[in-house]
C-alpha cells in the first residue's frame, strides 16, 4: 500500500503508545512524515505559528489527539485550536484518541464539529489503515 | 381582566370585609362588607387607622395590632391575628385578621390588603382560654417571648424564655448585660440585629448561639420585630427565642458527614479515573504491541518488540504500586496516633534526603514554637513533610537556590502546618482544580509523576484534615494543612 498522506500528527504524552504507532506507520508505510507533541501546549504553539505560514506542507492532514495530558489537556487544546483553525491554510482531519470510555468524554468529542471521530484505545492496525486510506481534503 | 375577575370571585368566596392599603399618603379604604360586619355605616365613622385604634378595636388588642399593621405596611411582613372590634350594638365581635398571604397562590394583588374574617364563638367558648393555649404552645415548642422597652429601658422575659436560658423564675433580665446572653462569637451578630431593628425597623429571623445562666452554649432561633407607638415611632422590640439546639446540632453533624462523603466520593471518582485511564492505557499499549508482533514477519524485529513488553510491564507495575499506596492509606487510617514532635519528624525526613538537600543547596527554616507536637500517625506526618519538601526542591526556581519555610501554629482552636517555598510556583488560573489530582503535572520536568500531592491530600483527609494551596508563578508556593 502506498501512502497518500504526507504528514500526520500525534499529540499524546504516552511515549510507549507513540513509539508503537510510529512503528506501525513505518511498517505499513501509512504516511511519509510524522510529528509528535507530548502535550496540548506545545502542539498549540506549533499551530499558532502555522497560522502565519503560507506553506501548507507543514500542516498535517491528520491529527490524533489524546485527552489526558499534562500541562494542557486535549480539551483545552481543542478549544484553542478551533479558535485559530480557520486561519490555517489547510484543514486537518482531527481524531480524538483516548483510553477513556467515559460517555461524557465520548459525547463531548462527537459534539465538537472540529472532531472527525472518537477512537477508543487500544487502536487496531486495521483502524489506522482505514483512517489513513480515507480521502482527506 | 381575568386576574380581576378571579380576584373578585375570591373576595366573594371569602365573605369577609377588608381594607385596601394605599400609600402617598398612607390611607386605608374600608370595604362595604367591613362596615356591614360591624353594623356601622360609612357616615358614622372615620376610616383611618387612628380612629380605628382609638374607637373600634378592643384595648387589649391595640398594641399587637398596631405593630403587626405597621410592620405589614412598612416591611411587608404578613401577619395573622385575632382581634375584637366594637359593633354598633355596643358589643365586641371576634375577627381573624389576615393579609395577602391568605390569597390563593394564583391570585396576585398589587395592593396590600387586610382581611377581617368573622369568628362565630361557641356559647361556652371563652376568649381568655387563649392564655392557656399560649402557655401550652410555648412549652411544647420551647419558644419563649421577650420584649425590650426602649422608653423604660427594660427587658421583659416570659416564663419560657427564663426556662430555656436556665434562669430562675424571679430573674430580671438586664439591658446592660444583654451581650452576656449571647455566645462570644455571636455577640456582634446580635448587636447588629438589634441595632438595625431599633434604628430602621428591620425585623430579624435568624439562628444564633446563646449562653444560659449555667454557661451552656446552645443554638436559638431568634425572631424580633419593632414595636411602634401611636406616632409610628419605634419604642421597643418584641420577639421570641426558640431552643433549636438539638435540630441545629443534627444539621451541623449532617453537614459534616456530607462533607466527608463528598470528599470520599471525589477520591472514589479518582480511583475510577485511575482504573479507566491509567490501567487501560497500559493494556491498550500491550494489545497494540501484540498486534504489531503478529503482523511483522522479520524475526529480528519481532524479538526487538518483545523487549518492549518489559517496558510496559514495568509501567503497569508502577501504576499498581501507586494504587497500593492509596489503598494502604485507607487501611492505615485506623493505625494508632502517637504524640509526635514536628522537629523529630522533620529531622527524620531531612536526614533521609540529606543528599538531595545538599546537592540542590536547599535551606530549610523551621519554626515549631507555637505548636511543638501533635497526635498523628507518625508515618503520615513524615510522608507529608517528605512530599512537600521534595516537591519544593524538584520545582525550584531556576534563578535561585530553594528556601523552604516550615511552621506550625494554632488559630481558632485549629492546628496548622505551613510549608512555603520560593520555587517556580504553579499557575493557579490553569491548575486550581487539578493540583491534588492523580497524575496531574504542571511543569515540563521529565521526572514529574503527579502522585505525591495526591497521596498527601489522601493522607491528610483520611485523618479528617484539609490541605489548601496558594501559589504564584515565579514567586513560590504555600501549602497549608489543617489537622
Amino acid at each position: 500500500m502506498s501512502s497518500t498522506i504526507s504528514l500526520a500528527c500525534i499529540i499524546d504524552d504516552d511515549t510507549m503508545y507513540v513509539s508503537l504507532i510510529r512503528r506501525i506507520i513505518l511498517a505499513k508505510n501509512l504516511c511519509q512524515n510524522l510529528m509528535v507533541f507530548h502535550n496540548g501546549k506545545s502542539a498549540f504553539d506549533y499551530f499558532q505559528v502555522m497560522t502565519s505560514s503560507i506553506d501548507e506542507k507543514n500542516i498535517p492532514e491528520i491529527i490524533f489527539l489524546d485527552i489526558n495530558m499534562p500541562v494542557m489537556n486535549g480539551w483545552e487544546f481543542l478549544e484553542r485550536y478551533t479558535s485559530i483553525e480557520n486561519k490555517l491554510k489547510k484543514a486537518s482531519a482531527l481524531y480524538v484518541v483516548s483510553s477513556s470510555i467515559n460517555p461524557v468524554d465520548i459525547n463531548r468529542a462527537k459534539n465538537n464539529n472540529a472532531v472527525k471521530d472518537y477512537i477508543v484505545k487500544p487502536v487496531t492496525i486495521a483502524d489506522l489503515e482505514s483512517i489513513f486510506s480515507r480521502k482527506h481534503n | 381582566m381575568l386576574q380581576n375577575e378571579l380576584f373578585n370571585n375570591v373576595i366573594r368566596d371569602f365573605n369577609a370585609g377588608y381594607w385596601e392599603l394605599h400609600t402617598n399618603p398612607d390611607t386605608e379604604i374600608w370595604s362595604l362588607k367591613f362596615y356591614e360586619q360591624i353594623g356601622f355605616s360609612s357616615k358614622d365613622l372615620k376610616a383611618t387607622l387612628a380612629y380605628f385604634l382609638e374607637h373600634l378595636i378592643h384595648k387589649d388588642d391595640i398594641e399587637v395590632f398596631r405593630d403587626n399593621f405597621l410592620n405589614y405596611r412598612k416591611n411587608t411582613i404578613h401577619f395573622k391575628q385575632h382581634i375584637k372590634i366594637l359593633t354598633k350594638s355596643g358589643t365586641y365581635k371576634l375577627f381573624r385578621c389576615a393579609t395577602n398571604n391568605e390569597l390563593p397562590v394564583n391570585i396576585k394583588s398589587e395592593t396590600k390588603l387586610v382581611f377581617f374574617f368573622e369568628i362565630k364563638l361557641e356559647p361556652n367558648q371563652d376568649i381568655t382560654k387563649d392564655n392557656f393555649y399560649y402557655k401550652e404552645t410555648a412549652q411544647m415548642t420551647a419558644t419563649g417571648s421577650w420584649y425590650v422597652d426602649f422608653q423604660e429601658k427594660k427587658s421583659f422575659w416570659d416564663f419560657e424564655t427564663r426556662r430555656i436560658l436556665e434562669y430562675p423564675d424571679d430573674y430580671l433580665p438586664s439591658l446592660k448585660d444583654s451581650a452576656n446572653y449571647y455566645a462570644a462569637d455571636s455577640r456582634q451578630q446580635a448587636a447588629d440585629l438589634f441595632f438595625n431593628c431599633a434604628m430602621v425597623g428591620t425585623p430579624f429571623n435568624t439562628e444564633i448561639k446563646m449562653v444560659t445562666a449555667n454557661q451552656r452554649i446552645f443554638w436559638v432561633r431568634a425572631i424580633g420585630k419593632p414595636v411602634y407607638n401611636e406616632n409610628k415611632e419605634i419604642i421597643g422590640i418584641r420577639g421570641v427565642f426558640q431552643d433549636i439546639d438539638e435540630i441545629k446540632k443534627k444539621e451541623i453533624r449532617l453537614q459534616r458527614s456530607m462533607d466527608i462523603i463528598t470528599s470520599q466520593n471525589s477520591r472514589l471518582f479518582n480511583f475510577a479515573h485511575i482504573v479507566s485511564h491509567n490501567l487501560r492505557s497500559h493494556t491498550s499499549n500491550l494489545s497494540l504491541l501484540v498486534q504489531l508482533i503478529e503482523d511483522i514477519d522479520n524475526p529480528e524485529e519481532k524479538i526487538e518488540l518483545v523487549n518492549e513488553v518489559k517496558q510496559i510491564s514495568y509501567s503497569l507495575n508502577t501504576t499498581i504500586e501507586h494504587l497500593n499506596e492509596i489503598v494502604a492509606i485507607h487501611t492505615n487510617k485506623d493505625q494508632e496516633r502517637k504524640k509526635i514532635r514536628f522537629q523529630d519528624s522533620l529531622d527524620l525526613v531531612t536526614s533521609g534526603i540529606g543528599q538531595m538537600i545538599a546537592y540542590s543547596k536547599t535551606t530549610i527554616k523551621s519554626d515549631f514554637t507555637k505548636l511543638e507536637e501533635i497526635d498523628y500517625i507518625p508515618a503520615y506526618l513524615e510522608s507529608i513533610l517528605l512530599n512537600l519538601i521534595t516537591n519544593a526542591i524538584k520545582y525550584k526556581h531556576t534563578d535561585r537556590d530553594p528556601v523552604i519555610h516550615i511552621k506550625t501554629y494554632i488559630k481558632d482552636n485549629h492546628k496548622y502546618l505551613e510549608v512555603i517555598d520560593n520555587g517556580k510556583g504553579i499557575d493557579m488560573k490553569l491548575f486550581k482544580d487539578k493540583v491534588f489530582g492523580m497524575y496531574k503535572t504542571f511543569h515540563y520536568n521529565k521526572d514529574a509523576v503527579g502522585i505525591g500531592l495526591f497521596l498527601t491530600k489522601n493522607q491528610v483527609e483520611s485523618l479528617n484534615g484539609t490541605i489548601a494551596v496558594e501559589s504564584e508563578v515565579d514567586a513560590g508556593t504555600k501549602f497549608i494543612i489543617e489537622f
